[in-house]
C-alpha cells in the first residue's frame, strides 16, 4: 500500500522569513495508521500540516498526498480537497451558523456545484453529517448555534465538519491544545478512533509527548524545521523528547542575561 | 515660531480670508436682512393656521415618496450585491475591485437631487425618474457597505471550506453571507431611512412623491396648505427615525 502522505527534502520558507521554516524535511506517513508530530511551539508543525492540505505553495522538494504528487505553484484540484481533512487550531467554525450547518459545511465539496451554492443536503449527506455528529458525542447539539458553546463542545464540531467530508487522510492542528488534560484525552481518542473505523490516516501535531504517544503509532519529533526523530511510539525515548525541547544552546555574542 | 506654530498661524489666515472673500464679493445687504424680518414674520402668519383640508394630497404624496423609497431601496440593493462583490478586496483582483471603487465613489458624489433632475429629463414626470435615481445614488454608498461588509468577517472558516472543496461562490454563500447578514440587514435599513428622507423632496424636481406638494402650494402662494404638507414631512422623518431605532436595536 502506498503511504497516505510521502515528502521528500522539503524546503519552505513563509513569504518575507528570513529563514526557512522547514529545511530538508523527508517522512512517511504510513496508510490506515494515527501518527504524531511532536515538537516544541514554532517548530514546523503547522506548516508541514497546512503543506499537505495544499495550502502552501513555493515550496521545494517532492510531496505527494495519497498518492498524488502536490504541485509547487498552484493548489491541488479542488475534486481532490475533500480527501484531505483539516482540523483547525482555532476551530474555523461559522460562529452565526448551528452546529449541524457547520458540518454539513463539511459536505460542501462533495455535493454537486447547485446543491451546494443552495445548500440543500441530499439524505445520504445529512445521515453522514448525522453519524459524524453522533460520533463526537454531540448530536444533541446539532440545532445549537456555535457562538453558544463551550471550547471544547466547538472542538467536537470541528471534528466532525472534518469526519463528514469523508476524508482519507485527517490532518488535525494542535486539536486538544485548548483542552484540559481528561478532555484532551477523550478527543484524541474520538479522533483517532473515528480515523481508524474509517479506514482513514490521522496526522495530528501535539506538544504533549505523553498525549502523542498513547494515542499515535508513530511519532515524528520536529524541532527548529527538521525532522529529530522518527519512530513507533513504543520506541520513543525520554531522552529523544527532552532533547527536543531543551532549551537553544545561547548564541554567540548573545549576553547570558538576554538569554535568562 | 516653531513650524507647527507657523502652519496653525497659516491656517487662520487661509479661514480668515475665506470669510472675508465671501462676504466681500457676495453683496451683503444690512437694510434686506433688517426689512426681512417683518416679510418673515408675515410668511409665518399666512402659514398659520395650517389648512388641515389637503389630508387627502398629504396621503396620496407619502404613499408615491413611500413606494419611491422602497422601490428605490429595491433596485440599490439589487445593484449593490453584484458591485459589492465586484468591489471586495478579499473576492476579486486589485484590477477589478479598484475601478468599481472609484465608480462608485463617482456615484456618491453626484447629488440625488441632480440625478432626479437628469431622470426627469429623461423618462419625463413622476414616481418614476425618482426611483430610478434613489436606485443609481443610494447603490454608491450600499455596494460600498457590501464590500466592507464582506471584507470585514472571520478569514478562517473560508479557508476551511476552501480546504474542504468549496468553490469561491460556495465560500461566499456558506461562509462569507453568515457572518455578514446582521450587517447587511443594518447597512441596508440606514439607507433605506436615507432614501425615505430624501425622496421627500424629489418632488420638487417633477420625480414624484410628496415634495411635488410642497412646491405647488408655495409657488402658488397658498402657504397655509404648504405648512400643513411640510409638518407631514417632520412627522414622517420623526416616525422613520423611530422605526430605524427599534430596527437597529432587533438586530443589533
Amino acid at each position: 500500500m502506498s503511504p497516505a502522505a510521502q515528502i521528500d527534502d522539503l524546503t519552505f520558507a513563509h513569504p518575507g522569513a528570513d529563514l526557512p521554516a522547514l529545511e530538508q524535511v523527508s517522512l512517511q506517513i504510513p496508510a490506515g495508521e494515527s501518527v504524531a508530530l511532536l515538537g516544541p511551539s514554532g517548530a514546523g508543525k503547522t506548516t508541514i500540516l497546512a503543506l499537505l492540505d495544499g495550502r502552501l505553495h513555493g515550496w521545494r522538494g517532492r510531496v505527494s498526498v495519497l498518492g498524488v504528487p502536490l504541485d509547487p505553484d498552484r493548489p491541488p484540484p479542488r475534486a481532490s480537497r475533500p480527501d484531505t481533512g483539516f482540523v483547525f487550531q482555532e476551530f474555523a467554525l461559522v460562529e452565526r451558523s448551528t452546529v449541524l450547518r457547520n458540518v454539513l459545511n463539511g459536505r460542501l465539496g462533495r455535493m454537486s456545484p447547485l446543491r451546494a451554492l443552495l445548500g440543500s443536503p441530499t439524505p445520504h449527506d445529512l445521515e453522514i453529517a448525522r453519524t459524524a455528529l453522533a460520533d463526537c458525542g454531540i448530536a444533541d447539539l446539532a440545532e445549537r448555534r456555535v457562538d453558544s458553546l463551550s471550547g471544547g463542545q466547538r472542538q467536537r464540531v470541528a471534528i466532525a465538519r472534518c469526519l463528514a467530508q469523508e476524508p482519507r487522510l485527517i490532518l488535525a492542528d494542535e486539536p486538544v491544545s485548548h483542552l484540559d488534560p481528561a478532555r484532551a484525552g477523550e478527543v484524541l481518542a474520538l479522533l483517532t478512533g473515528a480515523a481508524r473505523a474509517r479506514g482513514a490516516t490521522a496526522l495530528f501535531s501535539s506538544h504533549q509527548p505523553d498525549l502523542a504517544r498513547r494515542f499515535a503509532q508513530r511519532i515524528i519529533g520536529i524541532r527548529d524545521g527538521r525532522v529529530a526523530f522518527d519512530v513507533p511510539s513504543s520506541e520513543l525515548k525520554d531522552e529523544a523528547t527532552a532533547a527536543l525541547y531543551r532549551e537553544a544552546e545561547p548564541l554567540p555574542g548573545l549576553s547570558l542575561r538576554a538569554v535568562s | 515660531m516653531g513650524p507647527r506654530g507657523f502652519g496653525g498661524f497659516a491656517t487662520s489666515v487661509l479661514i480668515a480670508g475665506a470669510i472675508l472673500w465671501s462676504f466681500v464679493t457676495t453683496d451683503v445687504e444690512l437694510s434686506r436682512l433688517v426689512s426681512a424680518g417683518p416679510r418673515i414674520a408675515d410668511f409665518l402668519g399666512r402659514m398659520f393656521p395650517p389648512d388641515p383640508t389637503v389630508m387627502a394630497e398629504i396621503r396620496k404624496g407619502s404613499a408615491e415618496t413611500l413606494r419611491i423609497a422602497i422601490l428605490g431601496s429595491l433596485g440599490a440593493v439589487i445593484l449593490s450585491i453584484p458591485l459589492g462583490i465586484l468591489a471586495s478586496e478579499t473576492m476579486v483582483s486589485p484590477a477589478l475591485y479598484r475601478p468599481v471603487r472609484t465608480l462608485l465613489a463617482f456615484i456618491r458624489a453626484i447629488p440625488l437631487i441632480l440625478v432626479a433632475m437628469l431622470m426627469v429629463g429623461a423618462v419625463g414626470l413622476g414616481p418614476l425618474p425618482g426611483i430610478i435615481a434613489v436606485a443609481f445614488h443610494a447603490t454608491g454608498m450600499l455596494a460600498k457597505f457590501y464590500a466592507e461588509a464582506i471584507d470585514g468577517v472571520s478569514r478562517a472558516p473560508i479557508a476551511a471550506l476552501e480546504s474542504a472543496g468549496a468553490g469561491p461562490l460556495v465560500r461566499l454563500r456558506h461562509a462569507i453571507w453568515p457572518q455578514m447578514a446582521p450587517v447587511v440587514a443594518r447597512d441596508t435599513i440606514f439607507r433605506f431611512e436615507l432614501n425615505l428622507r430624501e425622496s421627500l423632496i424629489l418632488g420638487i424636481v417633477g420625480a414624484g412623491g410628496i415634495g411635488f406638494y410642497i412646491q405647488t402650494y408655495v409657488r402658488s402662494f397658498q402657504y397655509d396648505k404648504a405648512a400643513s404638507v411640510t409638518i407631514a414631512v417632520v412627522v414622517m422623518v420623526i416616525a422613520i427615525e423611530a422605526l430605524n431605532v427599534a430596527l437597529r436595536r432587533r438586530f443589533a
